[in-house]
């Protein structure tokens, strides 16, 4: 038993420079246009996912990793792309709109054998500081890669197909009908913060 | 001598095949697959569903037959709407097939099987431009997702078929 035990834990992947994997946009997703334009702070990115190994992408083949945490790529992506649009306020005291996130999957889901399907998944609550309000938004983003036979195309494989799907979720966020929705309900013309309104002109 | 007209022939097609590709113009600016649902007494898992849904819309990118995939839920311009469809269905049947049946008797029983229906309609005004009837099967020891793969990959073929004539 100790030793099915030991040899169980020495089949454990670790964390090796040649292993990891580092999964970012290639450039910002530009989101939706607003009526007036709010000003959004990323408060919070939770991770629900209940995985024991969020870093851990791939564990056959001597395993892949993450060289940072889900939650922190996440929050990077978008970031990034409400900068890019100048809809990322500077501080969470002069945002019109605040965006806590909950992480539900971020990695490889089961596919069918043949293939890599990557899958971003999360849902954000968006609120209105001023007023309480809040507004759920879901958002999802696949990506199928080709299987491949090499460990170096395996790893590449995964990171295009993990940067697709980061980049197909953010997108998805970003232009989806439920973040208009919700724009439009919690923050309507003309209730823009003074720091806000001024930052803006 | 019968070499060289061999490859030649070869050439030829290859270079024609290529050249029917590269005129071919994308019919739609976006299209917006859903996820499909389930008919009542379909046992099929919510990640069946889900990749499906990845599968169709990685078709729909290689076929380009569309100018842009969206996501679902996704806003589009109003100007663009009419140029734009959603793809939406429900799986009809599943059987899982048997593994037993399927090597004592042979000839196609026991195969795992699928049959779903699928619309695609304009954006702007819900009209429908066409229907579609899948059925796929496979070996029952197969995976269950690869009878996606298949379905997805029929479903964008039978689209190209339709409306791939269709200049809109």
């Amino acid at each position: 038993m100790l030793a099915f035990h030991a040899r169980a834990v020495a089949d454990e992947p670790k964390p090796k420079p040649e292993n990891i994997i580092s999964v970012h946009l290639a450039e910002p997703v530009p989101p939706q246009k607003f009526e007036r334009a709010p000003k959004l702070w990323i408060t919070d990115v939770t991770d629900r996912s209940g995985n024991p190994q969020p870093m851990l992408v791939l564990k056959s083949r001597g395993g892949i990793f993450l060289d940072r945490q889900p939650t922190v790529i996440v929050r990077e992506a978008l970031e990034e792309s409400l900068k890019s649009a100048n809809l990322l306020a500077t501080d969470a005291n002069s945002a019109d709109l605040m965006v806590r996130v909950y992480l539900f999957h971020f990695g490889l889901a089961e596919g069918s054998g043949l293939d890599f399907f990557g899958k971003v998944e999360f849902s954000t609550i968006v609120k209105n500081p001023k007023t309480g309000e809040t507004s759920e938004v879901k958002a999802t983003g696949t990506s199928i890669a080709k299987g491949a036979a090499k460990k170096k195309n395996v790893q590449k494989n995964v990171q295009d197909d993990l940067e697709e799907s980061l980049k197909d979720a953010t997108r998805n966020f970003l232009r989806g009908q439920q973040l208009k929705d919700a724009v439009a309900t919690l923050w309507k013309a003309g209730e823009a913060t003074p720091s806000a309104a001024a930052k803006s002109q | 001598m019968r070499i060289w007209i061999g490859l030649m022939v070869l050439a030829q097609l290859t270079m024609g095949g290529y050249a029917v590709a590269k005129n071919e113009a994308p019919v739609f600016k976006t299209a917006e697959a859903k996820h499909f649902n389930g008919a009542e007494g379909v046992e099929l898992s919510p990640a069946f569903y889900d990749y499906f849904y990845a599968e169709l819309r990685n078709e729909l990118k290689k076929s380009k037959l569309v100018n842009d995939v969206i996501g679902e839920g996704e806003a589009v311009d109003d100007a663009d709407a009419e140029k734009s469809v959603i793809i939406n269905g429900t799986v009809t049947e599943y059987k899982k097939g048997s593994a037993v049946k399927n090597a004592l008797i042979g000839f196609g029983a026991g195969m795992r099987s699928l049959k779903l229906d699928a619309d695609v309609q304009r954006r702007s005004d819900k009209q429908n431009l066409c229907g579609m009837h899948v059925h796929v099967k496979i070996a029952p020891n197969w995976n269950e997702k690869t009878m996606a793969k298949f379905a997805a990959q029929l479903i964008v073929k039978d689209m190209k078929k339709e409306l791939g004539s269709q200049k809109k």
